[in-house]
């Protein structure tokens, strides 16, 4: 809005490649993104794209076995691409904190989800163990837990995934981070829980100006609850806009197939939807697009070179020779749905 | 065992493709050489005592030199084999005989039967086998045959455990059930199926309790149990040693690295078997005398052992 | 479920109180079976004298006076008349009561004779359970975190070796090594803590690393196995992005998880230790149990052979106990085990 100074950034990609297998391939190219104060940014994509990785190397986190090759990341105003153990450890909690897919798997089995809580209170800030408990029973009744004294004693397997999903955001959020990262934080929960995790995500956006980088597969929740889009396929961005952009007005071939297979937006049909063939090998090397294979409306232009981002409108990038092209959205919309293989079933209508 | 090891023994083939297991395989058989021809093939008289050759150093006439009293080291060593050996089979044959049946039998024999020989067996394994040898000798006498007896009955429960685990896998297999149906009686059925499923884990169970048993008999005969002097034992040898020490302070190590080789050939035999056979065949086999607890390595994942 | 969570007024204590119930009905569940191990075990021990064919009352008459007469009036008064399974019973009502019976040759009690040679095998024993989880707990944790490089399999070697020395070589090894080439510390004999701390230690510290070696191989191997695997963990990712240090993740999260079976070998190596007491006795002359054993054994002192027994088995069993326990206290879900 005129006058006021745009929000921080909190958390900058630009232009990151990360290799696996100790260097043998590259799964993510050229991957540049941002997230601002209060914004919350939706990576979509299937399995495989890359949204997970590059989670990971948002938090420091990637696996041994992998590296940055080349870009930088940033948080606030500080470069962490080559952050050392004692810098993330410093940044994790009281910087950014995450919840994943499968919340028992990222809790102690053997100790009480308050205790845990608790544990991240009295290290990261001090705290004496009995305001530790009371601010702990505060963040529990904060992201809708029932009953928190309870909860509080209570281990992991004693909890469902709902109320273990709350328990790990009220651990993310309990040192007062400027950016959350939830990675396929609502998948394994059931719709009811779903809608209210993505409430309560609403609500701490909200409430407290937190920043969120909401990884999914699934465009219905996406559609929900962020104010930005990224689209990951094959190791890249292919698209990037706001919600509504991206919705009303997809400008890459996969993005529409994605929305027509999810049923949302101009899309919405009733029958099994699928995007025939499959996505590239992880790191394989492919001259020019890499959704050329899959693409109703490759040309020869497509597989000539490498292809950059083109800007639309303000703030909409797309990664397609043919992304202006008016035809662009007839003919993907003419595209037959029924292909020999079909991908992930994530992507199959809901 | 290392990784790289691990993975040349996968897949079919011999146990001696592995330069380990060949060297073990080697160092066992001269040791059952040894415990068959024994004295015949030592070069002196085990027994000859040379007041003015005593504790001599390694030398041609006496390759390992002499001991306390002039006697050629290695002569002795290699008659004791016989004594050793002959015990330590003895026990792992005890424990075979008694164990081995009674774990097969008890899958048919009823729960009531099966609660009770697994308490029994318990039991047996809460008893430290020293101190179980050594009161058998005060019941029984102070003879070598008598401790190994005990240490017999104490490994009888590893065989047992062995036995029984591989057989309620095969008991509770479909094709057993199908055999039945088509009129093969229990008893052929447990001779030609359940048999050869258990021999493979029976070699492992039994490489290792002749590992125990060989390292019980140097223990006892060390202790004084059943040695009749001037008669020659690994264990004597080496508690001999000992009262020397200030004179001949390298002494005892020949005697301990014999035994060690030894025991650690026959501990490499067994984990050769073992690998070739799965690490999954053999949860529930604790040796009772543990010198090399790899086979405690799957059982103790912190559940209690199987009733 | 919500409903269910308004209506539990217990508040906040209901599921300790549920978990400590559920351990100690496991506790339980483990010292009811290990009762009636202890109580054949020991019929079994008793059974021992009963198979012995000397005569006791006779060798205690000696030769010339072993009338008939006079050994069965020793009989009745030693209660050797009496059938086996009641004698078994006398034996163990009084044991429990600390009784054990008193020795053929010598009239001393034998509680009295186990009560003066417990604390030496007390202290090389609780000496080399503290030496055995230093040197194989840090062995095994130090090669777990550096998987793959040169300590980790330095210490996997070193573990393969010293696992098949037993007790009685490494002791000597040890006698050669310090007492007669290097002259530091004593080669032989016992002396308590009355006596000064220093020169108890002196004497107990190489009784104390015979026992303790291999168990420590066997700690140090079991513990890297398991630390590795609990260091792939999820949740010790989820530690990690929470800010937590490295050193309280390895410690209160991966170390704790993954101490279970490497306790359990502890406990199962405990007899290993017992046998390597009786090696230590025999090499550096303790005047310890082994050594009562050995001598009683000999002489055919039946009471007290089985007094030692006894003895030497409700320490296996309350040693598993308190294992089993340490696990229960660990480990509360009891899909908590990572292996």
């Amino acid at each position: 809005m005129a006058g006021n100074p745009p929000p921080d950034e909190v958390l900058g990609i630009e232009d990151l490649h990360v290799t696996v297998h100790d260097g043998a391939a590259t799964a993510i190219r050229g991957v540049s993104l941002s997230v601002r104060t209060g914004e919350i940014v939706g990576l979509v994509g299937e399995s495989g794209s890359g949204k997970t990785l590059t989670c990971r190397a948002a938090l420091g986190v990637i696996p041994a076995s992998c590296a940055i090759s080349q870009g930088t990341i940033s948080f606030g105003r500080q470069d962490v691409t080559d952050l050392s153990r004692r810098g993330w450890e410093r940044l994790h909690g009281t910087g950014m904190g995450a919840v994943f897919q499968d919340p028992a798997s990222y809790l102690n089995p053997n100790l009480t989800v308050g205790s845990q809580l608790a544990e991240v209170l009295r290290v990261k800030q001090r705290m004496p163990r009995r305001q530790a408990h009371r601010t702990s029973i505060e963040l529990f009744t904060a992201v809708g837990l029932h009953g928190p004294e309870r909860v509080f004693h209570q281990i992991p397997a004693e909890l469902s995934g709902g109320m273990l999903q709350r328990v790990m955001i009220a651990i993310a959020i309990s040192c007062g981070p400027r950016l959350l990262i939830a990675d396929e934080a609502t998948t394994a929960l059931d719709v009811t829980i779903q809608a209210e995790i993505i409430e309560l995500l609403r609500d701490l956006r909200d409430q407290r100006g937190l920043a969120v980088l909401f990884v999914s597969h699934d465009l219905a929740v996406i559609r929900e609850l962020c104010d930005r889009v990224v689209v990951f396929y094959a190791g890249e961005v292919v698209e990037s806009g706001s919600v509504e952009e991206i919705i009303e007005r997809p400008s890459h071939p996969y993005t529409q197939a994605l929305l027509r297979v999810a049923s949302v937006g101009d899309y919405g049909r009733r029958e099994l939807q699928v995007i025939p063939g499959q996505p590239p090998r992880v790191g394989a090397e492919i001259t020019g697009c890499r959704f050329a294979a899959r693409c109703p409306a490759a040309i020869a232009a497509c597989r000539s070179g490498p292809v950059d981002l083109t800007m639309l409108a303000h703030g909409h990038d797309a990664r397609c020779v043919r992304a202006s092209d008016p035809e662009l959205a007839a003919i993907t919309a003419a595209a037959p749905a029924d292909g020999l293989v079909a991908p992930d079933a994530e992507l199959a209508v809901r | 065992m290392s990784e790289r090891d691990r993975r040349t023994l996968t897949g079919s083939g011999s146990v001696l493709r592995l330069p380990s297991a060949r060297i073990a395989v080697v160092i066992v058989a001269i040791v059952v050489v040894l415990a068959i021809f024994g004295s015949a093939l030592a070069p002196q008289n085990p027994l000859a005592i040379n007041a003015s050759a005593l504790f001599q150093g390694p030398s041609p006439h006496h390759l390992l030199g002499t001991d306390y009293l002039g006697r050629d080291v290695l002569s002795r060593l290699m008659a004791g084999t016989r004594l050793s050996v002959l015990t330590a089979f003895e026990a792992v044959g005890i424990g075979l005989v008694l164990g081995g049946p009674l774990g097969i039998a008890t899958v048919f024999l009823g729960k009531w039967f099966d609660f009770g020989a697994n308490r029994v067996a318990d039991a047996l394994m809460t008893l430290p086998y020293i101190f179980f040898a050594v009161a058998v000798t005060a019941a029984l006498g102070n003879g070598l045959v008598q401790a190994m007896f005990a240490v017999g009955i104490l490994l009888a429960p590893g065989f047992f455990r062995v036995t029984r685990a591989a057989t309620l896998e095969y008991a509770r297999a479909q094709y057993v059930e199908a055999a039945e149906l088509l009129g093969a009686s229990k008893l052929h059925v447990i001779r030609v199926h359940v048999v050869r499923k258990v021999l493979p884990n029976l070699a492992v169970m039994t490489a290792t309790a002749t590992a125990g048993a060989l390292l019980a008999v140097s223990f006892l005969t060390f202790l004084g149990i059943g040695v009749q002097p001037p008669a020659p034992t690994w264990g004597g040898v080496l508690s001999s040693d000992l009262d020397y020490l200030n004179l001949s302070p390298w002494a005892p190590f020949i005697p301990g690295v014999l035994i060690a080789i030894t025991v650690g050939a026959l501990n490499t035999l067994a984990d050769a078997f073992r690998d070739r056979t799965g690490p999954g065949t053999l949860t529930v086999a604790d040796p009772v005398i543990k010198t090399h607890s790899t086979l405690t390595l799957e059982a103790a994942d912190g559940r209690q052992p199987a009733a | 479920m919500a409903v269910a969570e308004l209506t539990s007024a217990a508040g906040s204590i209901a599921p300790r109180r549920r978990r400590a119930w559920a351990a100690v009905s496991r506790i339980g569940g483990g010292l009811a079976i290990l009762i009636p191990i202890l109580l054949l075990s020991s019929l079994i021990t008793y059974s021992l004298g009963a198979l012995s064919n000397s005569n006791p009352a006779a060798t205690i008459l000696g030769q010339d006076a072993a009338t008939p007469a006079a050994v069965a009036k020793l009989d009745k008064a030693l209660g050797l008349d009496k059938p086996l399974l009641v004698q078994y019973w006398d034996w163990l009502t009084q044991a429990v009561q600390g009784h054990l019976g008193t020795s053929y040759f010598t009239q001393i009690p034998v509680s009295q004779s186990i009560a003066q040679r417990l604390p030496v095998d007390l202290s090389i024993a609780i000496l080399a359970v503290i030496l055995a989880v230093l040197t194989g707990g840090t062995a095994g944790t130090v090669a777990a975190i550096r998987r793959g490089g040169w300590v980790d399999r330095a210490v996997t070697l070193v573990c393969s070796a010293v696992s098949t020395l037993p007790a009685f070589v490494v002791g000597i090894i040890l006698v050669v090594l310090f007492a007669v080439v290097w002259r530091v510390l004593p080669a032989n004999g016992y002396v308590g803590p009355s006596g000064g701390i220093v020169p108890w230690l002196q004497h107990i510290i190489l009784p104390s690393l015979a026992l303790s070696l291999q168990v420590s191989a066997d700690i140090a191997r079991q513990l890297r196995t398991s630390l590795v695997s609990v260091l792939e963990q999820d949740y010790i990712v989820g530690a990690r992005v929470r800010g937590l240090p490295y050193r309280r993740i390895l410690v209160r999260h991966a170390l704790r998880n993954a101490s279970g079976p490497a306790l359990t070998i502890l406990g199962n190596d405990f007899p290993i230790m017992l046998a390597g007491a009786v090696a230590a006795e025999a090499v550096f002359s303790l005047p310890g149990l082994g050594q009562l054993l050995l001598e009683s054994a000999q002489t055919r002192d039946i009471p007290v052979v089985q007094g030692v027994l006894l003895v030497v088995s409700t320490f296996v069993i309350v040693i598993n106990l308190v294992v089993n326990t340490t696990l229960n206290l660990l480990y509360r879900s009891s899909d908590g085990v990572s292996a």
